[in-house]
C-alpha cells in the first residue's frame, strides 16, 4: 500500500512536469492558433541560454549572480521569441494550417542543427537551481525539485487562466486562435499576438526546462520531452490552460502505474507507450480533448 | 502551356507525359547515362546513388500521402522501417527477392492503414497526430518484442539478394535494383494523378467536405492515400535493408521522417517533379557540405561529422522556410520557370 501511494505521488508530480511543457504548448496555440512540433527544440533552446549565462558564463571567468543570469535568460527568451515570430510566423499570417504546420517542422529540423552548432553535441551538467533532495512526509518521500515545480506549475496555470479569460491582451489572444481573418478585421492586431505567444511559450519552456533538468544532465535529446507533452497537452484540450496540468496529472499517473505493474510484464514497453496509446484513444473517441473548444474541423 | 506550334494529331499523342520528341531524347539520355554509371564510377558513388534513389522511392510515397491527398504524415521513417524489418526477416527465412519486396510493402500498407483509420473520425492536424503516434511507437515496440522476432536492440541481419542465379549483394547489383525501382517509383508518381483514384486525392486535398458531397468516399480515399504512400516507403525499406545488411531501429527516427517531409516541400508539393528535386538538391548539399567539412577537417580545425550534420539540418531548415514563405510550389516551379523562360528567350516570360 505505501509503495503504490509512493508511485503515485511520483507519478503526479512527474505528470506536472509534463503539464508545465504541454502549458508551453498551449500557450502557444491558444494565443496563435499555432501547433508548434518543434516545441521540444524550443525547450533545450531555453535551457542552453540558461546555461550560457550560468555555468558558461562562469565557466568564461565571468560569474554571474543567479537573479541577473536569469533575468538575462528571460530577456534572451523574449528576443528568441520575437524572432521567430518575426521571421518566421509574421510571413506567413493567412496561410493555411498546413504551411504553418510546416514552418513548424522547419523549424524543428533548424533549431536543432542550430543547438548544435552553438553549443555542441555533448551533454553537460544543467545549472542546479533547485534544491535536489528528499522531503519526508511520513513514510513516503517526495523530490522537493519536483515538488517546487508542482506549486509553480499550479501558480503559473492560475495565472495564465486569469491572463487569458480576464485581460483584455489575453481575449485579444482568444481571438486570434478563433481566426486570423476574423481576428484581424476586427482590429486585433495577429503580428502582436504572435509575438506574445512565442515569447510566452519560450519563456514557459524554459521554466519547464529548469524544473525538468536542475541539477542533472543536459543535452539534446532531451528535446524529447515536446512530443511526450503532445499527447498530455491534446488530452487537456489545445485551448484549455487549465486542462494542461490536469491531462499531465492523469497521464504521469498512469505512466507510473504502467511502469511499475505493466513494465515487467511487456518488456518495458508499456510506460512508453501508454501517452500514445491515451492519444490515439484521445483523437478517436474526443478530438478536443477534456476542457478544449468544441470544434472537430481544425488544421 | 505549350508553345506554338506544337499540336497532336491523335489522342494517344495528346495523353503523353513527354510530349515532344525532344524531351523523349532527354529522358533517353538520362537513362542511357544511369544504365552506363556503373562502368565508369567506383563504389562510393554507386552507394551515394543508390541510397539517393531509396530516399526518392520513400519521399515519392511521401508525396502520394501529404502533396496529392493532403494528408500529412510524419511516420514515413518508420513506415520505412516496418518495410526494412518485414525484408529483413523474410530474407532470414530464406525468401527470394521477387518475393520479399511486395510482400515488405504489402505489409508496410497494412501497417500504415492501421494508423489511417482514425481518418474515419479526425482530419487535418489531428490525423497527423496519429501518425506521429505511429513514429514514436515503433521503435518502442520492436524493442519490446523478444529478441528472436526482429533482434530487439542488436538488430537483424539481411542476407545478399539474388535473381535468377545471379548475385545482388555487389554495388553495381544494388544499384540497379535502387534504380530499377526509383524508376517504377517515379513512373507511377506521375501516372496515378491521371486516374480516377489520383484525381479522389486531388477532390479530397483541395476540399473534402466538396469531395464528399461530389461522392467520393472520402474516409476510404484518406486511408487509401495512407496506404498507397506506405507501399513505396515498403518498397524504400526492403531495399534499405539489402544495402545496409544489417537492419536495426536507431535507422529510423522521427528526424529522418521529418527530413523527408522538408525534402518534398524543398522540391514542391504540386507536381510529381518535386520529390525528384527536392531528393537530388537536399542530397547534394547535404553532400557538398560533407566534402567541404572533410576540407576544413583535413586543414586541423576541431569540427567533427557531427557539425556537418547539424550545419545540413540548419541549411535544410532555412530551405525548408525559404519555400514556404517565398516559393511554396518549391523548386518544380522554379524548373517549369526557367524552362519557360529559356523556351521564350529573348521574348520576356509576362
Amino acid at each position: 500500500m505505501i509503495e503504490l501511494v509512493q508511485i503515485l505521488i511520483e507519478g503526479a508530480l512527474v505528470g506536472l512536469v509534463y503539464g508545465l511543457v504541454a502549458i508551453s504548448f498551449v500557450v502557444i496555440y491558444r494565443a496563435s492558433k499555432i501547433i508548434n512540433l518543434a516545441q521540444g527544440e524550443v525547450l533545450v533552446f531555453g535551457a542552453f541560454l540558461l546555461w550560457t549565462f550560468t555555468e558558461g558564463a562562469a565557466g568564461m571567468g565571468y560569474p554571474l549572480p543567479l537573479p541577473v543570469a536569469i533575468a538575462l535568460t528571460l530577456a534572451a527568451c523574449v528576443a528568441f521569441g520575437w524572432t521567430i515570430e518575426r521571421s518566421v510566423f509574421r510571413p506567413l499570417i493567412g496561410q493555411s494550417g498546413f504551411t504553418i504546420f510546416m514552418a513548424g517542422v522547419a523549424l524543428l529540423i533548424l533549431l536543432r542543427g542550430l543547438a548544435q552548432l552553438i553549443w555542441g553535441a555533448q551533454s553537460r551538467s544543467a545549472p542546479a537551481i533547485l534544491p535536489e533532495g528528499a522531503l519526508e512526509l511520513g513514510p513516503f518521500l517526495v523530490n522537493t525539485r519536483l515538488l517546487i515545480g508542482a506549486v509553480f506549475t499550479i501558480v503559473l496555470t492560475q495565472a495564465l487562466h486569469v491572463f487569458f479569460t480576464r485581460s483584455r491582451l489575453g481575449l485579444r489572444l482568444a481571438a486570434v486562435a478563433e481566426d486570423h481573418t476574423t481576428a484581424h478585421s476586427l482590429g486585433v492586431s495577429v503580428r502582436q499576438a504572435i509575438a506574445v505567444a512565442w515569447i510566452m511559450g519560450t519563456v514557459v519552456a524554459t521554466a519547464a526546462a529548469v524544473v525538468l533538468l536542475s541539477g542533472s544532465i543536459l543535452s539534446l535529446e532531451v528535446a524529447v520531452i515536446g512530443f511526450k507533452a503532445l499527447p498530455v497537452a491534446l488530452l487537456g484540450g489545445l485551448e484549455s490552460i487549465r486542462g494542461a496540468p490536469l491531462a499531465g496529472l492523469i497521464i504521469g499517473i498512469f505512466e507510473a502505474l504502467a511502469s511499475a505493474y505493466l513494465d515487467p510484464l511487456t518488456n518495458g514497453a508499456a510506460s512508453g507507450l501508454l501517452p500514445y496509446v491515451v492519444m490515439v484513444a484521445v483523437l478517436l473517441i474526443r478530438p478536443y480533448g477534456l476542457f478544449g473548444w468544441r470544434k472537430i474541423e481544425r488544421l | 502551356m505549350r508553345p506554338t506550334g506544337i499540336w497532336f494529331s491523335s489522342y494517344a499523342a495528346e495523353a503523353r507525359i513527354l510530349e515532344t520528341r525532344r524531351a523523349r531524347a532527354w529522358l533517353g539520355l538520362l537513362s542511357a547515362g544511369l544504365v552506363c554509371l556503373p562502368l565508369l564510377t567506383g563504389p562510393w558513388l554507386l552507394g551515394e546513388m543508390t541510397n539517393l534513389f531509396i530516399t526518392m522511392i520513400a519521399v515519392c510515397g511521401l508525396y502520394v500521402t501529404v502533396g496529392m491527398a493532403g494528408q500529412i504524415n510524419i511516420a514515413q521513417s518508420a513506415f520505412v522501417g516496418v518495410g526494412a524489418f518485414t525484408a529483413a526477416k523474410l530474407s532470414g527465412l530464406g525468401a527470394p527477392i521477387w518475393a520479399v519486396i511486395p510482400a515488405a510493402a504489402l505489409i508496410t500498407g497494412a501497417v500504415s492503414v492501421l494508423f489511417a483509420l482514425p481518418a474515419a473520425r479526425v482530419k487535418g492536424f489531428y490525423l497527423a497526430l496519429t501518425t506521429l503516434a505511429a513514429q514514436v511507437m515503433f521503435p518502442i515496440v520492436i524493442l519490446a518484442l523478444p529478441m528472436s522476432w526482429l533482434g530487439g536492440l542488436v538488430g537483424l541481419p539481411v542476407s545478399p539478394p539474388s535473381l535468377f542465379g545471379i548475385g545482388l549483394g555487389t554495388p553495381s547489383g544494388l544499384y540497379f535494383l535502387g534504380l530499377a525501382f526509383a524508376v517504377l517509383a517515379v513512373w507511377t508518381t506521375y501516372n496515378l494523378p491521371r486516374s480516377r483514384v489520383g484525381r479522389a486525392f486531388r477532390a479530397v486535398h483541395d476540399n473534402d467536405s466538396v469531395a464528399g458531397v461530389m461522392g467520393i468516399p472520402v474516409t476510404r480515399i484518406k486511408i487509401a492515400a495512407f496506404f498507397a504512400g506506405a507501399l513505396y516507403a515498403g518498397v524504400a525499406g526492403a531495399i534499405l535493408a539489402y544495402l545496409l545488411q544489417f537492419v536495426t531501429v536507431s535507422s529510423f527516427t522521427l528526424f529522418a521522417s521529418v527530413w523527408y517531409l522538408g525534402m518534398l516541400i524543398v522540391g514542391g508539393l504540386h507536381s510529381p517533379l518535386g520529390p525528384v528535386l527536392g531528393v537530388i538538391f537536399v542530397t547534394l548539399v547535404q553532400e557538398g557540405l560533407h566534402s567541404a567539412g572533410n576540407a576544413i577537417l583535413q586543414s586541423g580545425s576541431g569540427l567533427g561529422g557531427g557539425e556537418v550534420f547539424a550545419a545540413s539540418s540548419v541549411v535544410l531548415g532555412l530551405c525548408i522556410l525559404a519555400a514556404l514563405i517565398f516559393e511554396p510550389r518549391g523548386l518544380a516551379h522554379l524548373w517549369t520557370q526557367t524552362m519557360t523562360a529559356f523556351r521564350l528567350w529573348p521574348f520576356p516570360r509576362n
